[in-house]
């Protein structure tokens, strides 16, 4: 266990060292841009996969995103682990032949251009599958390749408005709030390209063939929405906005103490008597209005107008150390600079840690799996560029 | 999906992360085995319920086309029913911890595990991961939400803390358990049956998702976006327009320079002022989007903006290379032209001849069509279909 943030550590040298994983052995082309497509490079490089990454001359739009560190932008930097890094230009015939050549030699080729754009660069799926029929052909746009709004731009932000995720976000009575987390949904779609990529390799490891996966930001944004989107089609109920609670459970909230907030959920009825234990109200635990989650969730308001007294009387600190010895599940907001130091945090290496050539230390989302027997880890982003002269010199003339 | 159709996953697990990972498997061929203790999933009991079944909205889908197993109440049972159904298994998903496995009888899971059935792909998902002083703690979706920092990015300091509306702990942590399964069935083919443990977690999740937000905080050269001074922001609700809110971005993705839509939107809009606005930069990057500036000037466009319906500046914002969207609710978006042209929604039957909407897999693939099927099962509703031949077996 460490005691900083020292984690998924590697030097400068390493960002050359051998990939492991439970992908080792299979190569990828990532020719997409900003966040979702390079996300999902970083994910299959994570897992152990070689991962070329091509930038245009002019750079992926990320190296100008705001923060900079030491003047590049930081989203390049954490989108872009474990990656090798070429420069090509698609506007040139040369470029294009050197892509394709590439394609020839890969396993995985991830875009995200806009529906439209790659057909003329002639790297669209019937394209790249004549150069290599096994190929796993992943293309992630925002709405898909079909329908009215198929070659729609689209970003975090506009799937956050248009998918109805903002809809489900704020105090109770309003309308609607955004996440001012920027990316969120990008890094969504990548998490669910990654999964449907990875299947499609599962299924060539058995047909040998290869196919195109579709994947689109709105797809993603309704599977992170997984329970939401059901109640729509299962029970006809549209969410809106509760502020900390829950529609589903109750007790699941935030409650003011005599600080500030404590967190605490009960899910079911065996952790709502522990509830009632730990806050010395075993009577409401009896109580008919309370006795089940369907006779919580209807008297929700006149049980919070018990518990509300209860909680503010004692500081949170106080609620965490009895709810931790009822076994009830409860916690503490944080932020960066408290849970980046955290031991929780630090001893499952949640956090990583790369060191780059230019722009100093970075620290990244840590590996989202742990693997007993093929263990991962993470590189740092290459200089854009840096590996242009060794990759296009390896390509067969 | 000819790569699954000979696996069989045991599920035991509730809520949301295990049984949305294991419901994608099945969508992709697999047999799923849901193990339920004596209560059943505490998903089940969740609100909204739908009218006639006996199950939340939420449960239904996360658990439709999986066998039920009601497991023993005596503990010595449970184990051998347990362990009887891992001997075959190809996947174990559970998303109880060492502690609560111990309390099953399950002492030193993993070796236990991968002694019984060396070609075994444990997945665990804890809310706090498998080392630390909380591996053992109970945790949440919401707690996890909190813990992650992900609850400051809503509401702001001093007021009361919001979440976010989706699951987005147990979704995220259900997405990343399916893709360790799959890597480890793909690294299982290649290197000799080896079976292995996988760890996941919903903080861990939670942070992996954050990577943005991490590598923005970690040393910035300024004080100057949403990444770095996003949770300071007032809340976001976007434009108001003569109608309904909208999100709007201009701004380009190659390049230092991006696109210049901007300009032609401002002149047909007839906002002309704008462009002699030394606070508004040439392409319209800085004060739309997650521009640096768009707090100080959103008040400017909304002055503007009301002149125009939400769909009206949508329209117009998009024919200049903009991306714009109004802000729909989730059931608009889910009956959206573009979603159905997309068939999100498709349909199961019940064997009473009932039919019921769900989402499909989130991607398609040009060779594998994948069709949901199946419902979700009633509480240990497969115990002895599943169970045959234990008792006869011995194994308990």
């Amino acid at each position: 266990m460490t005691s900083t943030p020292d984690i998924n550590t590697h030097t400068p040298e390493s960002s050359e060292a051998q990939p492991q994983g439970p992908l080792k052995g299979f190569k990828v082309l990532d020719v997409s841009i900003m966040a979702a497509g390079p996300w999902t490079g970083a994910l299959l490089g994570m897992l152990g996969a070689e991962v070329i990454k091509v930038e245009p001359p002019d750079g992926d739009g990320t190296r100008w995103v705001e923060p900079t560190q030491n003047g590049m932008g930081t989203n390049f930097l954490c989108m872009n682990v474990n990656k090798k890094g070429i420069t090509l230009d698609f506007k040139s015939p040369e470029g294009i032949e050197h892509a394709k050549a590439l394609v020839a030699q890969s396993d995985i080729f991830i875009q995200n251009f806009r529906v439209g754009v790659i057909e003329r660069l002639g790297l669209d799926y019937e394209s790249v599958k004549k150069i290599n029929p096994a190929i796993i052909y992943c293309a992630i746009s925002g709405f898909g390749e079909v329908g009215p709004l198929s070659k729609a731009g689209c970003a975090d932000y506009i799937m956050q408005a248009y998918s109805g995720f903002a809809r489900t976000n704020g105090p109770p009575g309003e309308t609607l709030e955004a996440f001012r987390f920027t990316g969120f949904l990008d890094l969504t779609t990548a998490s669910v390209a990654t999964e449907a990529v990875l299947a499609a390799v599962l299924e060539r490891e058995i047909t040998g063939e290869g196919q195109k996966v579709e994947v689109s930001m709105l797809e993603a944004a309704y599977e992170i929405q997984a329970t939401r989107m059901a109640e729509i089609l299962g029970a006809q109920e549209c969410p809106s906005p509760l502020g900390s609670q829950s529609r589903g459970i109750v007790p699941d909230r935030a409650y003011p103490s005599l600080d500030k907030e404590i967190f605490v959920t009960a899910h079911n009825d065996e952790e709502w008597q522990r509830f009632c234990l730990a806050l010395e109200v075993s009577h409401l635990s009896a109580d008919p209005r309370f006795q089940t989650n369907a006779l919580r969730v209807q008297h929700r308001q006149e049980l919070d107008e018990l518990l509300l007294p209860i909680f503010a009387k004692r500081p949170a600190l106080w609620w965490l150390r009895t709810f931790e010895r009822h076994r009830v599940p409860a916690g503490l907001a944080h932020q960066f600079e408290t849970f980046r130091y955290h031991q929780q945090v630090t001893a499952n290496e949640m956090i990583g840690q790369v060191h780059t050539k230019d722009w100093g230390t970075v620290s990244v989302g840590g590996l989202p799996w742990h693997f007993s027997h093929t263990p991962c880890q993470i590189t740092p982003a290459p200089q854009p560029g840096e590996h242009t002269q060794t990759v296009l010199g390896s390509l067969k003339p | 999906m000819s790569a699954m159709k000979s696996i069989r996953i045991v599920e035991l697990g509730q809520g949301v992360a295990a049984p949305l990972a294991t419901l994608r498997m099945h969508d992709l061929g697999a047999q799923v085995i849901k193990l339920e203790e004596a209560t059943g999933d505490w998903l089940r009991h969740a609100e909204p319920q739908i009218a006639g079944l006996s199950m939340s909205a939420a449960f239904f889908e996360l658990n439709r086309g999986k066998l039920s197993v009601k497991l023993s109440d005596k503990p010595e049972t449970l184990k051998s029913q347990i362990l009887h159904l891992l001997r075959d298994a190809d996947v174990f998903v559970t998303d109880k911890n060492d502690a609560e496995l111990k309390d099953m009888g399950l002492d030193e899971p993993e070796k236990t595990l991968l002694s019984l059935n060396p070609k075994l792909i444990f997945v665990q998902i804890t809310p706090w991961g498998e080392h630390g002083p909380w591996k053992d703690k109970p945790g949440s979706e919401l707690i996890a939400q909190a813990m992650a920092g992900y609850t400051r990015y809503l509401s702001r300091e001093g007021s009361p803390a919001c979440r976010l509306g989706a699951d987005v702990a147990g979704a995220g942590s259900g997405i990343f358990a399916a893709q360790a399964i799959l890597a480890a069935l793909i690294a299982r083919r290649r290197n000799h049956s080896q079976g292995q443990k996988i760890s996941v977690s919903l903080l861990n999740s939670l942070l992996s998702m954050k990577s943005i937000h991490l590598a923005a905080q970690t040393n910035p050269d300024h004080y100057s976006g949403p990444r770095v001074g996003g949770a300071n922001y007032p809340p976001e609700k976007g434009w108001m327009t003569k109608d309904e809110p909208i999100f709007f971005a201009f701004g380009g993705s190659v390049g230092a320079q991006g696109r210049p839509g901007w300009v032609k939107f401002i002149e047909e809009a007839g906002f002309h002022e704008l462009l002699e606005d030394k606070r508004f930069d040439p392409i319209g990057r800085n004060s739309t989007g997650y521009g640096s500036r768009v707090q100080e000037l959103k008040a400017e466009y909304e002055r503007f903006f009301s002149r125009y319906s939400g769909e009206e500046l949508v329209e117009m914002i998009r024919k200049y290379a903009g991306n714009a969207a109004t802000y729909q609710s989730p059931a608009a978006s889910i009956r959206h032209p573009q979603t159905t042209a997309l068939e999100v929604v498709r349909e199961v039957q019940s064997g009473d001849g009932q039919r019921h909407e769900v989402r499909a897999f989130p991607a398609r693939f040009s060779k594998m069509k994948l069709q949901p099927t199946g419902v979700a099962p009633a509480l240990g509703e497969h115990t002895q279909k599943v169970l045959v031949g234990f008792e006869e077996s011995g194994s308990h």
